[in-house]
């Protein structure tokens, strides 16, 4: 938010700070270069947050800029921990992706959320609080898109079962992605840049932010029994087939997610759900078995243990000495031999979109602090704040809740990161987490807000629309407003006590 | 050796007839695929079978190979049933995603058929004369006069 709403009045003050650095023989860049730089910056997070190009192009593009105009060198850029690519983010990210690549193929996950489904009996809302509490305990340890991804298909076959809307099962899975993903340091990519820049470790984030998640969580559980009341209720065959119907027409086969559900006879024609079809919606999840889903035990196994080890070496890094990016390789590293899968088969899942979006991204931020952009602002935003942590720590939770909601959230706590850094020097202390905790917060939980707040609830809707569900924006903003509201509500008392009252 | 000389009679199936009737050809009479027409009886698509699986598959399962084990042996068997009350224009891939239609001119030659086989994946092509249908090839047919 303070850099955005800044920059404008920030622009000539900045122009004649680089000047009188220039003339005092230092070297510093040209005035013009700086201008230019942050022109750049600000056009890169116009375009991103427009989504009128391409994010990667647009953060490649931002970076091959500021090496053209010289406020990045490969230097810089490449080996300096400051103002370059941060390896360690990186280097984590494609290792928990081939970790994932790996496990996925396993059918763990099918097998866990149909066996919860029927532990659930079926009924709607315990299915819907199952799905969301394992979606939540997955996105914690696993990137929240791959989570969303794997758990969505299985839950559309779920609500077939039972005779219930989709939708509001997937929107409500995406948020508990996005929440349950801000508990841990792996949970959701703006934690691993401020883990990166901050110093903080696998086991704070663990004790700092997974108590306050579990209360959310919580507090989620109830909240969704009023957002998606109307949910519950079994529908129709027919009305649960309709959208399908109109997918039909054009797109390639999308329909009748649920036919199987019908198996009693063809979908037309069949009267509303009543008390003897919610006894055998019931039977229909039972009949699910969840054992064939899986392919290869073995390979599950082994895959449990390496993840294991790996979650095992995020919390003893203190004794180990191993960075969370090390650990996630040589986890990698073993999962590959040890499962003997090909080059083809573990890389397939990395992203690569990601990692080079992140790699742009951390060479344009760079770029502002290697030409004293950053400093000046944290100067600045040190200044403003003085000793009014609580306020500055209210700020920041809100309004990067806001933005989150808007922008991407990435890009906004890469850049935020070095300005927290800063002012977390300047506080010190339980202050100095508190500030990082309400960037984490507010960054994660804001992307619930809207349906472009998070990659979680993009990639939810695509599945939903290619599955004939459509899923308006408006619809999940509608619910994604409340939620954010609410646990962004829950949170500053958290923080406030926790670090203000008591620390 | 002209497409003309290798067309053979095929079954008419247009986008209006029922997707079970027409699934019912494709198995009576062992065709790899059918050739969909249009009201004026122009090649509309070629239609593989494994198409018509794809329809019948449920959409969650091609998201996720791995749940169609988790599905009962006696639903499983009911897959066609997912045919039932619709057409064939159901059935078809979408026409706007650029994939161009498996027909060739009378006058091509097996290079031609074959290459069009080939680049489109598809069993079967349509031998066109102008705006008429002279018939199909099929994969089969096409190696069994191919072949030394």
């Amino acid at each position: 938010m303070i850099v955005t709403a800044a920059l404008p009045s920030v622009l000539p003050s900045v122009l004649a700070v680089a000047g009188s650095t220039t003339e005092s023989g230092t070297s510093s860049p040209e005035g013009w270069a700086v201008g230019l730089s942050i022109a750049v910056f600000v056009g890169a997070y116009v375009l991103i947050a427009g989504e009128w190009v391409h994010r990667v192009k647009v953060s490649l593009g931002g970076a091959a800029l500021m090496l053209l105009i010289g406020s990045a060198t490969s230097q810089t850029a490449f080996f300096s921990e400051e103002t370059g690519i941060d390896w360690n983010v990186i280097f984590l990210l494609l290792g928990m992706m081939v970790v994932v690549g790996i496990t996925k193929e396993t059918g763990l996950f099918e097998y866990i959320a149909i066996w919860s489904a029927k532990r659930a009996r079926g009924r709607p809302y315990r299915v819907m609080v199952l799905l969301c509490l394992l979606t939540a305990v997955a996105s914690a340890l696993l990137d929240n898109v791959t989570t969303v991804l794997l758990f969505a298909p299985v839950t559309i076959l779920v609500c077939s079962r039972i005779r219930v809307r989709p939708e509001p099962f997937l929107i409500a899975e995406a948020m508990a992605s996005n929440i349950g993903g801000t508990a841990t340091l792996i949970g959701d990519p703006p934690n691993l840049i401020i883990a990166s820049r901050s110093g903080l470790s696998f086991n704070d984030f663990l004790v700092n932010l997974a108590p306050l998640i579990v209360i959310l969580l919580v507090v989620f559980t109830v909240l969704i029994r009023f957002l998606f009341r109307s949910a519950f209720r079994p529908v129709t065959v027919a009305a649960a087939t309709e959208p399908a119907a109109d997918g039909a027409s054009g797109s390639s086969g999308s329909s009748g997610s649920d036919s199987l559900a019908g198996s009693g006879g063809p979908a037309s024609g069949v009267g509303t759900a009543t008390a003897t079809a919610a006894v055998s919606t019931e039977a229909e999840v039972m009949k699910l078995d969840e054992r064939q889903a899986i392919r290869d035990v073995r390979l599950m196994r082994r895959c449990l243990v390496v993840l294991g080890l790996i979650l095992l070496g995020f919390m003893l890094r203190s004794v180990t000495g191993l960075e969370p990016s090390v650990v996630a390789l040589l986890g990698a590293g073993l999962l590959i031999v040890w499962s003997g899968s090909g080059p083809r088969e573990f890389l397939a899942e990395v992203e690569w979109e990601t990692l080079v979006f992140f790699a742009g991204l951390f060479v344009m931020v760079g770029s502002l602090v290697n030409i004293g952009v950053i400093d000046w602002l944290g100067e600045h935003a040190t200044e403003a704040v003085g000793s009014h942590y609580l306020i500055a720590v209210t700020a920041l939770l809100i309004g990067s809740a806001v933005l989150s909601g808007v922008v991407d959230n990435i890009p906004f706590v890469a850049t935020m990161a070095p300005l927290v850094q800063g002012l977390a020097a300047q506080a010190g202390g339980a202050q100095a987490h508190a500030l990082w905790w309400a960037l984490a917060l507010g960054a994660d939980l804001g992307g619930n807000a809207t349906a472009v707040g998070a990659s979680a609830n993009v990639v939810v809707i695509g599945i939903a629309a290619r599955q004939g569900y459509p899923i308006s924006f408006w619809r999940f903003t509608r619910y994604g407003l409340v939620v954010t509201a609410i646990t962004v509500a829950i949170s500053w008392p958290y923080l406030w006590i926790r670090y203000f009252l008591l620390g | 050796m002209r497409a003309r000389d290798l067309a053979e009679p095929f079954p008419v199936v247009t986008d209006r007839m029922d997707a079970l009737e027409a699934t019912r050809i494709l198995t009576d009479q062992a065709l790899p695929g059918l050739v969909v027409l249009d009201e004026q009886g122009a090649p509309l698509v070629v239609l593989a079978a494994s198409e018509v699986l794809r329809f019948a598959i449920p959409d969650y399962i091609e998201e996720d190979p791995a749940l169609a084990a988790v599905i009962p042996e006696d639903e499983a068997d009911q897959l066609c049933r997912q045919l039932a009350g619709h057409t064939v224009a159901a059935l078809m891939p979408a026409l706007d995603q650029g994939r161009r239609r498996p027909v060739v001119d009378a006058n091509a030659t097996v290079m031609q058929i074959a290459s069009v086989m080939s680049e489109q994946r598809s069993p079967v092509v349509a031998v066109t004369d102008g705006d008429e249908v002279l018939g199909v090839i099929t994969v089969h047919r096409l190696l069994g006069v191919l072949l030394p």
